[in-house]
């Protein structure tokens, strides 16, 4: 396969997302711009200027008209999709680690950082009501004051917020009350990324103690654990296979004090039942921070400390693989 | 998806010299739809080197079916930064990459002889090929654990017995006894050469005994491409002084033409030298080693 590569960022890569039909994907790193490129051929589509430092987090709602950004300059930016305008403007008290739109559309949340002497908060607004935005007054902050979240996603029906912290815990937020539904703490370290199964029945971790877990997204069982040797910075569960592709490789301040040979810079294909690696695909110049599928399951795109983003197809010996068991 | 290719093959000088002609003017830009292959060719002048370009690109145009909201949004305009991109890939932020391929994993052993690092070396260790003087180990002599403690004690021992601390396969109590060359040399130390092996002696390679080395040497087939000198003395150095390596070598490309003659000093050892290494898998061969023919000039 020939990946397309896209060169629109000055810095590493902090996460890359598809919407929901597949056909953009939206990057952000950590200089200022937000990205948005056609998947089919990696044309760019535009940018989102504004933000004025490190932009953590991007999310697109289901029916692609806005896109929610959250950076390390203090806020949360909403902007129009098709035009690149800057919607609205949530400012916050400490950088924005993680946002998301609920599965509507209407409700959005994002998480700060525990930094400066602030809480880490995990806020909820509700756009159809235009004076939360006006007020920046969520309709529902929820503190968690020991450990800060370090990636977050809406579970099923928007009832919930699953939200990974710096300890390895996984909890589910009530996105009503902001009371804790379900704990499981199934990993030692922080955990990096947490991604959704398409339709929102699992989720999949990626730590920072070198493994990655499966949950059930309701009852946050604990399904299935994928190891490598490295720290899982990003995992993604692919949408037409049984496989779930990792992203990782040791950290970046590591990089200069190890040898090049053993950082496995490599995205690792696992079979998402058995549990073992059957592929890796070579590209990237350093760790890579972010990994996603397209939604059709055809081809999946990986975001690197290197500042690239690369868009691979799959050949057909991809989908002809069989693991034997 | 529309793959851009630059087509650095020249015109024909035909074309050239009437592109020479009109010094300074660019021929405008031209673009053919052939099928589904839309070729642009463009012109221009570089401006650190003053040369003119000729740039062809060839897009392959595909249509897709997709959903109505994808359709429209393949139209939108760009903005942002992208807002004076021509429609199509910007080169500056797209670039097609060299291909990877995914590496298929079928078993958990393909993994670990992935990591695993090729040594040739590693076959070899099995194998005794190597026999220290002092303690009979499977190393170097020089290498030994017990050099500085057996060794000397050795010496002592053989002294106090009259006999030499010579190789065993020297019959005892042998007319001539041999200084003890090889225990001074284990240890490093600096000898004068008048007091080293053979300083009493004339020296034997000014007298043209040449014959007798000849009786000495073996001849080595089958070595691979790369051997070096060096690897045939770490093999031979064992059993016993080496007086000569010759590996045949191509004249142009200094690769190994796969044989060696090595001459010893002593003819035993030239004999185990056969026995031991003849048969021997050294670099993925199978090497031959046999008495060396002597040669007619």
């Amino acid at each position: 396969m020939k990946p397309i590569l896209l060169q629109g960022h000055e810095r590493s890569i902090t996460q890359i997302k598809y919407n929901r039909e597949g056909d953009l994907l939206f990057s952000v790193a950590k200089d200022t711009v937000t990205n948005v490129w056609y998947s089919v051929n990696g044309e760019r589509l535009g940018t989102y200027n504004g933000h004025t430092g490190a932009v953590w987090c991007v999310d697109c709602d289901w029916d692609t008209k806005n896109v929610l950004t959250g950076s390390a300059d203090n806020s949360c930016r909403l902007w129009d999709c098709e035009t690149g305008k800057q919607l609205a403007l949530l400012n916050t008290n400490s950088a924005v680690r993680t946002c998301g739109f609920d599965f509507s559309g209407n409700i959005i949340m994002f998480s700060t950082d525990k930094q400066m002497g602030y809480q880490c908060f995990l806020n909820f607004f509700d756009l159809r009501d235009p004076q939360q935005i006006e007020d920046n007054n969520p309709y529902l902050s929820v503190p968690c004051s020991e450990n800060k979240i370090t990636s977050a996603v809406w579970g099923p029906l928007g009832e919930f917020v699953i939200a990974g912290h710096e300890n390895g815990e996984i909890n589910q937020f009530s996105a009503k009350a902001g009371e804790i539904l379900k704990k499981a703490k199934e990993h030692t370290r922080q955990i990096n990324d947490i991604q959704t199964s398409v339709d929102l029945t699992m989720v999949i971790t990626a730590s920072k103690d070198n493994t990655s877990k499966l949950f059930d997204s309701n009852s946050l069982d604990h399904i299935k654990t994928f190891r490598t040797e490295r720290p899982v910075n990003s995992a993604a569960i692919s949408p037409s296979m049984d496989h779930v592709v990792m992203g990782g490789g040791q950290e970046a301040m590591e990089v200069t004090t190890t040898s090049t040979r053993i950082g496995k810079f490599e995205a690792r294909f696992f079979h998402a039942a058995y549990e073992e690696e059957f592929g890796r695909v070579k590209g990237h110049f350093g760790p890579i921070n972010c990994v996603a599928f397209h939604p059709d399951g055809k081809s999946y795109s990986s975001g690197g400390e290197d500042g690239y983003v690369r868009i691979h197809y799959f050949d057909s010996h991809y989908f002809d693989f069989e693991l034997e068991a | 998806m529309p793959s851009m290719e630059y087509d650095d093959s020249k015109p024909s000088w035909a074309d050239q010299v009437e592109e020479e002609g009109d010094e300074g003017t660019l021929p405008s830009p031209k673009e053919t739809i052939k099928g589904n292959i839309k070729t642009v060719t463009e012109y221009k002048i570089d401006e650190e080197d003053g040369k003119k370009y000729k740039i062809v690109r060839t897009f392959k145009i595909e249509n897709r079916k997709a959903s109505k909201a994808v359709a429209k949004r393949k139209n939108w305009k760009k903005f942002g930064n992208s807002e004076r991109d021509q429609p199509g890939p910007n080169v500056a932020t797209t670039t097609v990459s060299d291909d990877v391929f995914m590496t298929f994993i079928s078993s958990k052993d393909d993994l670990n002889a992935q990591d695993q690092e090729e040594d040739p070396m590693n076959k070899l260790k099995g194998q005794k090929i190597v026999s220290c003087r002092i303690c009979k180990g499977d190393h170097w002599t020089t290498r030994c654990p017990y050099k500085d403690t057996l060794g000397p004690m050795q010496k002592e021992l053989a002294e106090q017995l009259g006999l030499t601390t010579g190789d065993k396969e020297k019959t005892p109590g042998s007319a001539e006894p041999e200084p003890a060359q090889p225990a001074q040399a284990k240890t490093g130390k600096y000898v004068p050469p008048s007091l080293r092996d053979g300083g009493t002696r004339r020296g034997e390679s000014m007298q043209p005994n040449r014959r007798a080395d000849d009786n000495a040497t073996i001849r080595v087939t089958n070595l691979s491409e790369d051997t070096r000198e060096t690897d045939l003395q770490e093999l031979f150095r064992p059993f016993g002084s080496i007086s000569r390596i010759y590996l045949a070598k191509d004249k142009n490309t200094g690769q190994s033409k796969g044989f060696a003659f090595i001459s010893f000093h002593r003819r035993e050892d030239a004999a185990r030298a056969i026995a031991g290494v003849s048969g021997f898998g050294y670099d993925h061969l199978i090497l031959n080693v046999e008495w060396a023919k002597p040669s007619n000039n």
